[in-house]
């Protein structure tokens, strides 16, 4: 699994292509009609705008000349109106623009944020979190404005240009085409830039993520640069990778500039043609005073809107980079999913069967191979063996965290079916789980709704009676606020045993038919593993169990002790079984007694 | 304005003369736009109402070079403020950064990840924002709006007066607004800090998330976030809207004083005709910089709720810092000695009067319940907290007086959660010490008996581990922060129930290895198991935050304590049995 690093820049898989565009456009789509709305809107406000000219053109050719005051309150009331009619349209518009904007990101937001909650483990595994967590917060922020109010402008400008077009042409065609001649030109530079300026803020959009991606993992991990006094050399690393912000910027913000610049540049050799060509080439007499007045002003006129329309294509290039990054998440093949038509799951009763099983993480690597366990109903199972030889990649197979490579995992339905577990729906499948990973992971939040995680309708009693179970009851209660007590991100105020517990409280509140536990108690004290023990019997009563543990005094008493190593089962059988076979397993277990000074088995 | 004090200090000085220059030119070619429509009359004059083409050439050159100069001008100002805000932005991110990783542990207690996530990425691009936008925008607008307000009071102070009458109307409609404002601009930017700390934690938590099936429940709290902070914005918006039409009013009060004022004053033969053209050319000139100003207050807004939270984080000081005149150390030779030490954390006691020793070498196992503080001593000797009574001293010296850096990098700590960096596992090995040799990377993870699985992994000690190790199996993640805390080759070893998610085989293993280290250290050993403690030189019992219990092995078995119990229970014995059979 190749691996991205915080300093290592995501190459962009996808060309940019047209795709992107009409699913941007799946987006605004659902607002068109408002779109429409605000677009008529913002014409009428326009276009009443354009009488203002007007009416100080009758201010100063009639009112003022014969002194006629009635006459100038009559326009001035009609300014007034007119005024009030373009201020009261572009409120409209803005307000329903700020809502297609919102919903946009919205939207977005949303959408990316369900998909990543379908990505597998592998995906969170392979890139910093960072990187993912910019494409969600800051990169939405980012597109929501071109997307909405950037389209409108545009089509708002083009309607702009066309009409100046169609009133240079009726004016003179001459002096019209020479304004018009400027046109290729520019758009020839912008198609010149274009490469340069998408690669230019690719590469920025990279760097900034490698910027959030370090930071976000130095602030996870600050209290270990503490310990190794690592700081400095973070602090190293980090201006690096500020200074390589900077320089992308930089490299792009100037490539951006440019098209800016050329646009106020030509305008104005385009102005300067237009009067030479009116004054020598067509000869002083044909061309009018009026005309050359005219058309001097729909030079600015057509020129002005092209510029703004260079400006919304400078920021849809800068925004596409992120567009491109959005939907490059989105496009992220999810590897474990429902099967199309999957059914959920019914109730199982608890009988598992691995059919020929073979796994391997990476392709070319082997975990298990041609694994064949059949687990009874309520039976208890151990998994014991050496680290990383693969004890964690049953229990993983069985939630499906992961597909098969090879072989069948099948579930015994109530119904007296039985059930593929790859045919199922994923969500059916892992609420009737309940797994304990290694890695108790806490939430910011109340010590109650971290419990409650695990099932959320339950009560406040029935998350007590949890707690209970593990034994986490008793330090909740000595809390300030007991169970209300606000725990930080990753539960940094309480000790390890005591997220394990309440990591572990979450798992049993959910109720499962089969109960998982991975490494459950490894930083518990013995003594309150050993009463947890008792009380977790009551609890596995009835239940299928699979439970992984270091500690063999804890897994003695299971139904069947599979030692795993080599690919699949090595030994298999109870405690006593394995013993008298003097096997794997005993020689493990005789290790470990001797180790702690026992002296018989 | 105090925020933007902060941000120019922020800045290197050698860029300040640089910036100040850009403004000045952003301020020059403002007035520079004014030329061309003047030169453009003259034109028309001139050469078209007078039928006379010798002027044109002129005029025609002199505008595009006053365009070309004004634009040449413009793209140096904007590249300039360009560069100058970047400079500030990299020392800004430095600064935090730095600041950040000296905070000490309370503050990433009182602090969530993504809010300072927040603070380092939008709130200082709202800082460069304000030095490369927002400032010479403003700029613009208020000189072209003084200077044209100038001109006009020399062409016809009345009606000039008439126009400036508008101003302090428009400065009560901002001071009223920005009054408002300011409250939800904070508000959205929490919202947008609430967002960005659930993504993360979501992201963090996947694996649980899938393990109970709860991706619908994720995303209901998600999209509440998303919906708050979309809320707060149109919130803004909607503020917004409710005083634009005002703005938008007095900028057009501008175009119609000018009209029908200035109407009634020719009429009365108090303007002529060419004076109030150059009102109506010129009144744009007051109303655009009107209408940027609604912009641009909303962009002052924003910035200074940033800038506000970004320069807490700038001027926050770790309580826990060097002190003032520290005792010089180059090493750590592995005294150490907690005297009557307590501490209380949230009016919590934690521990209370622990005294302990240990000369160099010598090791010392720590055991108890879970919750007892046993992570929080060791937390004191590294001193990521201070004690609120007693003190430790490390070799005779208390741990206040030991330079951080110098105390921290004697000690090496295996933590009991560990976290791995996204870094390859040599790079993850050699974490605390830079300058190792592959061939020293791999002796220490083979003490660690991490040699075991390294090489099997993709590429060996180059593979590149995820995030907190992901990938790699609980006990295997251990032994490469264990290898991580021996290639430090501290003085003090802590090891914090590093080894409960290893199978016995390879503890015994590790134990061994420990041993016959190619230093000396003192070791301080935090664990579950009997058979972890049993050989340490004192094994001290931790209950509650008091000690309850200290000795040898043989001497705590004979106590019959905690220690007794947990023996007999990890050893399949009646408590009550006779301690000779037991031993």
């Amino acid at each position: 699994m190749a691996r991205n690093k915080f300093d290592v820049d995501e190459t962009l898989e996808s060309p940019f292509d047209l795709g992107h565009l009409k699913r941007a456009f799946g987006y605004i789509g659902r607002h068109k009609y408002i779109m429409l709305l605000a677009l008529c809107l913002s014409v009428v406000a326009s276009v009443t705008g354009l009488f203002v000219p007007k009416i100080t053109q009758w201010v100063l050719d009639d009112a003022v000349p014969n002194k006629d005051m009635a006459l100038l309150a009559r326009l001035a009331i009609m300014f007034v109106g007119i005024l009030l009619i373009s201020i009261v349209f572009t409120v409209i518009r803005s307000r329903m623009m700020a809502h297609v904007s919102q919903e946009i990101i919205y939207d977005i937001r949303k959408d990316l944020f369900a998909h990543l909650q379908r990505l597998p483990f592998s995906y969170y595994d392979s890139r910093p979190a960072g990187k993912i967590l910019v494409r969600v917060i800051n990169y939405v922020n980012s597109v929501s404005d071109i997307l909405s109010n950037g389209i409108i402008n545009s089509i708002l400008e083009i309607i702009n240009v066309l009409f100046i077009i169609v009133f240079m042409y009726a004016t003179e065609p001459t002096l019209a085409t020479i304004v018009i001649a400027g046109l290729p030109v520019f758009v020839t530079i912008i198609v010149l830039l274009k490469p340069r300026q998408r690669r230019a803020w690719q590469n920025q959009s990279n760097k900034n993520s490698n910027y959030n991606a370090y930071l976000a993992e130095s602030i996870d991990g600050v209290r270990v640069s503490q310990l190794f006094a690592r700081q400095d050399v973070n602090c190293t690393i980090m201006q690096r990778l500020a200074a390589a912000c900077r320089k992308a910027w930089l490299r792009a913000i100037y490539i951006s500039n440019s098209v800016w610049l050329s646009s106020e540049l030509i305008t104005q050799v385009v102005f300067t043609l237009m009067y030479f060509a009116g004054v020598y080439w067509l000869g002083g007499s044909i061309v009018s005073y009026g005309v050359i007045l005219a058309m001097g002003q729909y030079v600015s006129r057509f020129w002005q809107p092209i510029t703004n329309l260079a400006n919304i294509y400078n920021s849809f290039v800068n925004n596409l980079a992120y567009l491109e990054r959005i939907f490059e998440t989105m496009d992220e093949p999810v590897v474990v999913d429902d099967h199309p038509g999957a059914q959920a799951l019914p109730d199982i009763d608890g009988q598992v069967d691995f059919n020929d099983v073979t796994f391997g993480y990476e392709e070319g690597q082997t975990v298990l191979s041609h694994m064949n366990l059949h687990v009874n109903a309520g039976e208890s199972i151990a998994l014991v063996g050496p680290t990383g030889a693969g004890k964690s990649t049953v229990v993983n197979l069985l939630c499906r965290f992961y597909n098969l490579v090879g072989g069948s995992i099948t579930l015994h339905g109530e119904d007296g079916k039985d059930y593929d577990i790859s045919e199922v729906t994923l969500h059916s499948l892992r609420t009737q789980l309940g797994i304990m990973l290694q890695d108790s992971f806490i939430f910011s939040g109340t010590i109650l709704d971290n419990i409650r995680y695990g099932r959320l309708d339950a009560t406040e009693e029935e998350v007590r009676q949890a707690a209970k179970i593990v034994r986490a009851d008793e330090f909740i209660s000595e809390m300030p606020q007991g169970y209300q007590t606000t725990v930080n991100e990753r539960g940094s105020s309480l000790s390890q045993g005591q997220r394990q517990l309440v990591s572990f409280a979450r798992t049993l509140l959910s109720d499962p038919r089969i109960l998982i536990l991975d490494e459950a108690t490894s930083s518990i004290d013995t003594k309150t593993e050993k009463l947890l023990q008792d009380g977790l019997q009551a609890m596995l009563k009835g239940r299928t169990s699979f439970i992984i543990a270091h500690r063999l005094s804890t897994i003695k008493n299971c139904d069947r002790i599979l030692y795993i190593s080599d690919h699949g089962i090595l030994e298999a059988g109870s405690h006593d079984e394995l013993m008298a076979k003097h096997g794997a397993y005993w020689e493990l277990y005789t290790a470990q007694a001797r180790e702690q000074g026992m002296m018989t088995a | 304005m105090e925020q933007v004090k902060w941000i120019w200090s922020v800045m290197d000085r050698s860029y300040h003369k640089w910036h100040i220059m850009a403004l000045v030119i952003s301020a020059v070619t403002s007035l520079m736009l004014l030329i061309n429509p003047t030169l453009t009359a003259r034109l028309v004059d001139e050469v078209i109402i007078a039928q006379n083409p010798e002027p044109l050439v002129g005029l025609l050159l002199t505008m595009l070079a006053v365009k070309v100069l004004r634009e040449g001008s413009r793209y140096l100002m904007v590249t300039t403020l360009e560069r100058t805000s970047q400079n500030m932005i990299y020392n800004l991110r430095r600064r935090l950064f730095h600041s950040l990783q000296y905070q000490d542990a309370r503050f990433f207690d009182q602090n969530r990840a993504g809010d300072l996530m927040t603070r380092m990425s939008a709130d200082t691009d709202w800082c460069r924002h304000f030095l490369s936008y927002i400032d010479y925008m403003a700029t613009d607008s208020v000189v072209m709006f003084l200077s044209v307000s100038i001109y006009l009071f020399f062409v016809s102070w009345k009606l000039a007066l008439a126009l400036v009458c508008v101003t302090p109307v428009l400065m009560l409609i901002t001071k009223v607004y920005s009054k408002g404002a300011r409250r939800m601009f904070i508000d959205m930017r929490d919202k947008l800090s609430e967002m960005n700390a659930g993504a993360q934690e979501n992201i963090a938590a996947n694996r649980v998330v899938k393990a109970f099936a709860r991706e619908e429940h994720e995303k209901e709290g998600f999209d509440h976030k998303s919906a708050a902070y979309r809320d707060a914005n149109l919130a803004i918006n909607k503020r917004w809207l409710s005083f634009y039409p005002f703005i938008e009013l007095l900028a057009n009060a501008m175009t119609f004083i000018t009209v029908f004022f200035g109407g009634i004053l020719l009429m009365r033969g108090e303007l002529t005709p060419g004076e109030l053209t150059i009102f109506t050319s010129l009144s744009w000139a007051l109303s655009v910089p009107m209408r940027n100003l609604g912009n641009l207050l909303n962009d002052w807004q924003r910035f200074s709720t940033c800038a506000t939270k970004v320069m807490q984080l700038d001027l926050s000081r770790p309580d826990i810092r060097d002190p003032e005149t520290p005792v010089p150390h180059d090493h750590i030779e592995g005294k150490v000695e907690f005297r009557n030490v307590s501490f209380t954390y949230d009016r919590q006691e934690v521990l209370s009067d622990v005294s302990f020793s240990a000369e160099p070498g010598q090791t010392v196992a720590i055991m108890g319940p879970t919750g007892s503080g046993k992570t929080t001593l060791i937390q004191l000797l590294a001193r990521c907290y201070d004690t609120t009574g007693g003190e430790i001293l490390v070799d005779g010296c208390d741990v206040r007086r030991w330079n951080l850096n110098e105390l921290r990098g004697g000690i090496g700590t295996a933590t009991q959660d560990v976290f791995l960096f996204s870094d390859t596992v040599e790079g993850n090995i050699a974490f605390g010490n830079q300058e190792l040799t592959v061939d020293v990377v791999k002796d220490f993870a083979r003490r660690a008996a991490a040699e075991e699985f390294v090489p099997h992994l993709a590429d060996g000690y180059d593979t590149i581990i995820g995030e907190r190790g992901v990938g790699l199996s609980g006990g295997q993640k251990q032994r490469i922060a264990l290898a991580r805390a021996l290639a430090m080759r501290p003085g003090i070893l802590v090891m914090d129930d590093t080894t409960s998610a290893v199978d016995m085989e390879t503890e015994q293993y590790i134990q061994r290895e420990l041993r016959q280290l190619p230093y000396d250290c003192t070791k301080i050993i935090i664990a579950q198991r009997i058979s972890s403690v049993k050989d340490a030189d004192l094994i001290l019992i931790l209950k509650d935050g008091k000690i309850t219990e200290r000795g040898t092995h043989e001497e705590l078995l004979r106590q019959r304590g905690y220690y007794w119990e947990t023996y007999c229970l990890q050893n399949g014995l009646d408590v009550d049995a006779p301690l000779k059979e037991a031993m």
